[in-house]
């Protein structure tokens, strides 16, 4: 083992020690210093790992660890995406889970592993440490939907992701499984060239593939693999929904854009058709459904759907461009998304859960700045300029129309606007509905760290509109190298 | 000189921007003294332009690329040439006069900052316009031009004429402004680039191309150019049918009317055509149309002229005439005089406005020239400033628009293409009527009995200084500028080669000031102008009951010219009322019903359903959700293993 | 001799799986899984693959399943209710897993899993030891996949005790050092009252 092999995987050392640490620390520190210790500290490794991805990134990949692990710019993106957004869950949660209960040793270490399980998967180069990156990743999320021991629609939604999570893994264990028998190899890297390599019958490959394919379409939440999402995202705690809703999107694309385009790349065109039926259904179903919502995190779960199939367009159109839009669309929207839960856990305060969409009627009235914020992150969400959702639906579309699928476009386009009523139904709830006078009405008390960052999340999204082009110069640098 | 260039349209913008943000903050002659400072700066380094390229320097070149497109490159760039800059020294002077004019004119309007942000707003555009090196930025200048014109004339936005004669001259441009930029548009499609130059060095080889249109009859690309950029000129320029909105405009304050709707705005289409020349050259259709269109409007709207009676609109339809004039010019090829007759008429036009705003002050707001008369014991300055502005308009020897209008008039004489005859009769009996309608407005105002009521009276007197220097300072172009440039006009070097020169560009014999005035008595028009002036002589000073017996008799010719032959109840009857007809019609039966009631609803209520239903098949039961994934499994295997 | 044991435990294997869902009994679903286990064990071992044979019957058989039939019997399961519907979906579910099977067994049959393609490795000699050379990878060329395992270990512990460990405030226990620690003085006191004046209903 060299000092490289350590530096490859470095952020993810310090941060699963200091999960360990917080864990331990929990045990001995008295009851009111746990919970500060424990943020601190979680938010100081993140900040740490993030720096760590950062100044050991290399452009081009650089292998260690007996090459099951890679080092290069798209994991270094990735990677600091993840460490920034959750570092952004944990400040956003931190009112909702204290008065909850949920604000202990264990939801950092949780977080903490989690965040580790991701990066694992952002810069696996081995079927063997991508799988279990994504099961550190998985068992994090089962935990943190059931955090909340008391509320069984919490217990019922772990369980559901649970039973269908095991049911995803094994299909992909199967799909793994199949590959290596057919070309001797779980390196990534080696998969593309050898798995055409042998003549004779291409049924096996393809059903090697098609298992990966829907074991990562799961993991993604696209159709029809999705079903788990609405009864997750609404089941458990805000605190938890805004984590797995966020971060883990970025470690999807990363495993989806390793193993799909980068390790099945010479099956691009097996696995374009599919992945353009998953895409449009999933935006339809994603989009139509999310109508009929009347709770806003299920809502959210349904536009989640949707997304996913609008950033599975940049995949599928498999150039450098496509793949780079789709990595700029799933950046955008982890930031957007990450705002939107922000303004849902500011709202809710003890024993007030504010995801009912009638709760936030007349919102501009009581908490003007409130609901200020959280019209421009529906904007975005629905892709409206001048905001960056916008771009990034419009970067994905000009990726899809260049590879030649002018029709697909325009289907996304007009399932987009579909998807434009409900984001724009929370706006007209909330400035043009009157106070809902049912229930004690919504109070917007977040606290101090929680309120500056929401702020900064809200203008982002506009602010950052002039300089959006240098993110996708950014992926395209990142992901010109892998090809 | 690239940064006096530069400097020439930025310091009316400067202060534009200034009056217009911070206008009221700073006050009303803080705003006033800025203006008038940035316009002030622009016409002297206007002047220093002239002369430069009078030297014989021109520049043509891009100062900002704005944006790459496709291989078209969307530049600011400045054409400067004689053209150019002499419309530059016509349009700061004008303006210059107007705002120090407007100081006394709008002293207690409540928007006397926003006025000066307007004006020196529209000078800014204007310079654009006519320094422009390309059509985009022409097309800039012009809707600027227009944008701005259309706020002037809603100026008094709380009158309801005012609106309404607004957004008439805003629909009547719109109609102008398709085809140009139809022109534009094909010019980009036929040339592939919107640089003038790059545009006429190409155009000699574009000159057989031909677009086949409806009904197989093919088109010359020229001309299908020219006639389009011809439709802009006309919507700007007011030429018949397009000129309605140009009386109407009359509802803004004075100052704007003498600025923009007699002195500039309104001639941009002539500049735009005498910009084009080398393309209008190739064609002679394009010609032929513009010289009856110009025929037309200069006999038809003198004719109109005879019979108003607010003093503001015998101006107006004199201008609109006068526009004809020069329309008339540019068909025959004779850009220069066109462009000199714009120069002239820029003087004392403006004057005349002026000289009417200066009344309609004294008069406290009153226009209707029935309650005049006499005024020239009590405003001596402002007469003698109109009677040398209208001998100029009549075109009587020495003043300005003897010569521009005779050249115009001679080189109609000359040109053979079709419709040059008919040109030919209707500027030289509009000559007659110009005479009659301008000494009609002297002697109705100025001499006779006075008509206005006692307390009106005992209010008279001569405007402020800052009202009557310009109108001093307008009257001397007026009365010197058609000699002092007549040689170089017809010896064709007066806009160099920044025109292409017509194959009738004026005689031999006659080329000085003096033998062009000697040569005037023995032709034919000025006799006519002469008629004109003791025509109106008889009838308004000699025989005042004259004009009373003359409409009876004539009456329908009269009722005629009165209701300005219909134009105005045609286009309410075809496109105002008609378009209301059509639009209620498209409203109720296309709008409510197949689009709000099946299109959008109907895609609503059906998106809302399936919505509902979908909702359904999230049952919550685990079992269905990884039998749902599991078919998904079997259907995408069924598919990969079959295909 | 070893194809003839492939089939022997392949057929245990895939009836007792069968039985496994469709048997009524819980505890003998739980039991026929037992056997399943065993069955794949034996073949696994006929692959040579001695340690992952002998970890799944200790692992599965020894310890998971037996948890799991401790549950099975202390909770009573209501047989009845938990098939109800199943006679429904049984043609659904028999046409999916058919189609499935025939899809999987066209793809198993095909010339690239055939002996040819992939012929039967060598055997090794009776000194090979599979524990050992498992171990030498294990801890060597994939050590980072193991200790990201072990990462996943923890964060199971982790949740099992985040999600079942619950601090009830309001439950009492019985502390006994507590109750032998105590005093006269701590837990009586003597207050002197009045006496209750008696209550004259009939007043």
């Amino acid at each position: 083992m060299t000092n490289q092999d350590i530096l490859v995987v470095l952020p993810e050392i310090v941060i699963a020690l200091m999960a360990c640490f917080i864990l331990v620390l929990d045990l001995y520190l008295p009851a009111t210093k746990k919970k500060k210790f424990g943020y601190g500290l979680s938010l100081v490794t993140l900040m740490v790992g993030a720096g760590l991805s950062i100044v050991y990134s290399e452009p081009a990949p650089v292998y260690g660890l007996n090459g099951l692990v890679l080092m290069d710019s798209l994991s270094a993106i990735l990677k600091v995406g993840i460490c920034i957004s959750t570092g952004f869950v944990l400040v956003y949660s931190r009112g909702y889970a204290d008065a909850r209960g949920l604000w202990k040793g264990e939801f950092f270490a949780l977080a903490l592993f989690g965040v580790v399980g991701m990066m694992v998967m952002t810069a696996s180069n081995h079927l063997l440490s991508l799988y279990v990156g994504l099961e550190l990743l998985a068992l994090c999320l089962y935990t943190m939907v059931a955090l909340r021991i008391d509320s069984t629609a919490a217990s019922e939604a772990a369980m559901k992701y649970f039973v269908l999570g095991a049911l995803a893994s094994g299909i992909l264990l199967y799909g793994m499984s199949l590959l290596y028998g057919l070309t001797g190899t779980l390196y990534i890297n080696e998969l593309s060239a050898s798995i055409v390599r042998h003549d004779g019958s291409t049924l096996p490959r393809t059903m090697a593939l098609i298992l990966v394919l829907v074991g990562l379409l799961f993991k993604i939440g696209a159709v029809p693999f999705h079903m788990w999402v609405p009864d997750v995202y609404e089941g458990s705690p805000t605190s938890s929904t805004v984590y797995l809703a966020t971060a883990p999107k970025l470690a999807g694309f990363a495993i989806i854009l390793r193993l799909l385009a980068d390790g099945l790349g010479s099956l691009a065109t097996e696995w374009q058709g599919m992945l353009l039926v998953v895409s449009i259904i999933s935006l339809a179903l994603g989009n139509i459904i999310a109508i009929a919502q009347s709770n806003i995190k299920r809502m959210l779960a349904y536009s989640a759907i949707a997304h996913v199939g609008f950033f599975l367009l940049g995949i599928l159109t498999g150039e450098v461009s496509g793949y780079a839009s789709a990595m700029a669309y799933i950046l955008i929207y982890a930031v957007v998304t990450l705002g939107a839960f922000g303004v849902i856990l500011a709202l809710s305060s003890k024993g007030v859960e504010a995801d009912l969409i009638e709760d936030y009627s007349g919102l501009n009235q009581s908490h003007p700045w409130a609901a200020f914020i959280m019209l421009l992150l529906m904007f975005s969400l629905a892709g409206i300029p001048p905001t960056i959702g916008f771009y990034a639906k419009l970067s994905v579309l000009q990726a899809v129309v260049n590879a030649g699928m002018t029709w697909v476009a325009v289907v996304a386009v007009v399932l987009s606007v579909i998807g434009a009523f409900y984001y724009l139904r929370i706006v007209k709830v909330m400035y043009f509905d009157d106070l809902a006078t049912s229930h004690p009405g919504l109070q917007f008390r977040p606290k101090q760290d929680a309120r500056i960052l929401l702020t900064i999340n809200g203008l982002a999204v506009v602010v950052l509109m002039p300089w959006i082009g240098k993110l996708t110069t950014l992926c395209e640098g990142a992901i010109e190298v892998l090809f | 000189m690239k940064v006096i260039y530069l400097l020439v349209p930025l310091a009316c913008l400067v202060a534009a921007i200034i009056a217009g943000f911070w206008g009221a903050k700073i006050g009303n002659s803080a705003t006033h003294r800025i203006t008038i400072t940035g316009v002030g700066l622009s016409f002297v380094l206007s002047v220093v332009v002239l002369f430069d390229v009078l030297d014989g320097h021109s520049f043509n070149g891009s100062i900002y690329t704005w944006g790459t497109s496709g291989g078209v490159s969307f530049e600011v760039g400045f054409l400067i040439d004689h053209l150019s800059a002499v419309m530059m020294a016509v349009v700061t002077f004008v303006s210059l006069m107007v705002h120090i004019y407007t100081i006394g004119y709008m002293r207690d309007d409540p928007g006397y900052t926003r006025f000066f942000c307007y004006i020196a707003l529209f000078t800014f555009a204007m310079l654009m316009l006519v320094m422009a090196n390309n059509f985009l930025q022409l097309f800039f200048g012009w809707e600027a031009v227009g944008l701005v014109s259309y706020l002037l004339i809603g100026f008094w936005f709380k009158r309801e004429s005012a609106v309404a004669a607004n957004l008439k001259a805003f629909l009547v441009n719109r109609v102008g402004d398709l085809g140009f930029i139809l022109g534009i548009a094909a010019v980009m499609y036929l040339f592939g680039t919107l640089d003038y130059s790059a545009v006429f060095s190409a155009a000699s080889e574009k000159q057989n191309a031909v677009v086949t249109g409806v009904l197989g009859y093919e088109w010359s690309w020229i001309t299908l150019i020219c006639l389009l950029l011809f439709v802009g000129a006309m919507g700007k320029s007011a030429q018949v049918p397009l000129h309605v909105w140009l009386p109407d405009s009359m509802e803004g304050p004075t100052p704007i009317s003498a600025l923009i709707h007699a002195a500039t705005m309104v001639t941009a289409g002539i500049f735009l055509v005498a910009r084009m020349s080398p393309l209008f050259e190739l064609s002679t259709t394009a010609s032929s149309v513009i010289l009856v269109i110009g025929g037309l409007t200069a006999l038809s709207m003198a004719l109109v002229g005879l019979v108003q009676n607010d003093i503001k609109r015998v101006v107006a339809y004199s201008t609109l005439s006068q526009l004809g004039y020069m329309t008339v010019a540019l068909g025959a090829s004779a850009y220069s005089v066109a462009i000199f007759h714009l120069a002239t008429h820029a003087f004392f036009k403006a004057l005349l406005f002026l000289a009417a705003g200066s009344v309609i002050i004294a008069l406290h707001h009153e226009q209707d020239m029935r309650r005049m008369g006499g005024l020239r014991r009590y405003m001596p300055i402002t007469y003698i400033t109109s009677v040398i502005g209208s001998l100029a308009l009549a075109g009587i020897p020495p003043f300005s628009g003897f010569f521009s209008k005779d050249a115009i008039i001679e080189a109609v004489h000359h040109s053979n293409i079709p419709g040059a005859g008919l040109a030919y009769a209707a500027v030289l009996m509009g000559v007659v009527v110009t005479a009659f309608y301008s000494f009609r407005l002297i002697f109705m105002v100025f001499h006779g009995e006075p008509r206005m009521d006692k307390q009106a009276r005992s209010h008279l007197k001569e405007s402020p200084w800052v009202v009557t220097v310009p109108l001093v300072l307008l009257a001397i172009p007026s009365l010197l500028s058609g000699g002092f440039l007549v040689e170089s006009v017809l010896g064709g070097h007066f806009l160099g080669d920044a025109v292409a020169q017509g194959p009738s560009a004026g005689e031999g014999d006659h080329l000085t000031a003096v033998g062009l005035m000697t040569h005037g008595f023995l032709a034919a028009p000025l006799w006519l102008a002469l008629g004109g002036v003791f025509l109106a002589w008889i009838f308004y000073v000699r025989v005042p009951s004259l004009p009373g017996n003359v409409s009876q008799r004539l009456s329908l010719i009269y009722r005629i010219l009165h209701r300005k032959y219909g134009f105005d109840q045609f286009y309410q009857w075809l496109f105002a009322s008609g378009g209301v007809r059509l639009g209620e019609w498209l409203w109720k039966r296309a709008d409510i019903a197949l689009i709000d009631g099946f299109a959008v609803n109907g895609t609503a209520n059906m998106v809302g359903w399936f919505s509902r239903v979908l909702k359904r098949l999230q049952t919550g039961y685990v079992y269905h959700y990884a039998f749902v994934m599991i078919i998904g499994v079997v259907v995408f295997l069924s598919w990969g293993l079959w295909s | 001799m070893e194809s003839i044991l492939f089939y022997l435990f392949a057929t245990v294997l895939v009836v007792s799986a069968a039985m496994v869902v469709t048997i009524r009994n819980p505890v003998k679903a739980a039991l026929f899984l037992v056997l399943s286990f065993f069955s794949a064990a034996c073949i696994w071992m006929t692959l040579e693959a001695e340690f992952l044979s002998i970890a799944l019957v200790l692992v599965y058989v020894g310890a998971v399943m037996v948890l799991f039939l401790f549950v099975v019997m202390m909770l009573d399961i209501d047989v009845e209710s938990m098939r109800e519907g199943f006679a429904r979906n049984l043609p659904v579910g028999a046409l999916v897993a058919g189609v499935m099977v025939v899809e999987f067994a066209v793809v198993m049959m095909s010339d690239r899993f055939d002996s040819q393609s992939l012929p039967r490795p060598a055997g090794h000699g009776p000194d090979y030891s599979n524990t050992k050379e498992l171990g030498l990878v294990l801890y060597t060329d994939y050590v980072f996949a193991f200790e990201v395992a072990g990462l996943i270990l923890l964060v199971a512990i982790v949740a099992a005790i985040v999600l079942t460990m619950r601090r009830r405030p309001n439950t009492r226990y019985q502390s006994p050092s507590e109750q032998v620690k105590v005093n006269k003085s701590e837990r009586l006191r003597i207050v002197s009252m009045p006496a209750e004046k008696r209550l004259d209903i009939d007043n």
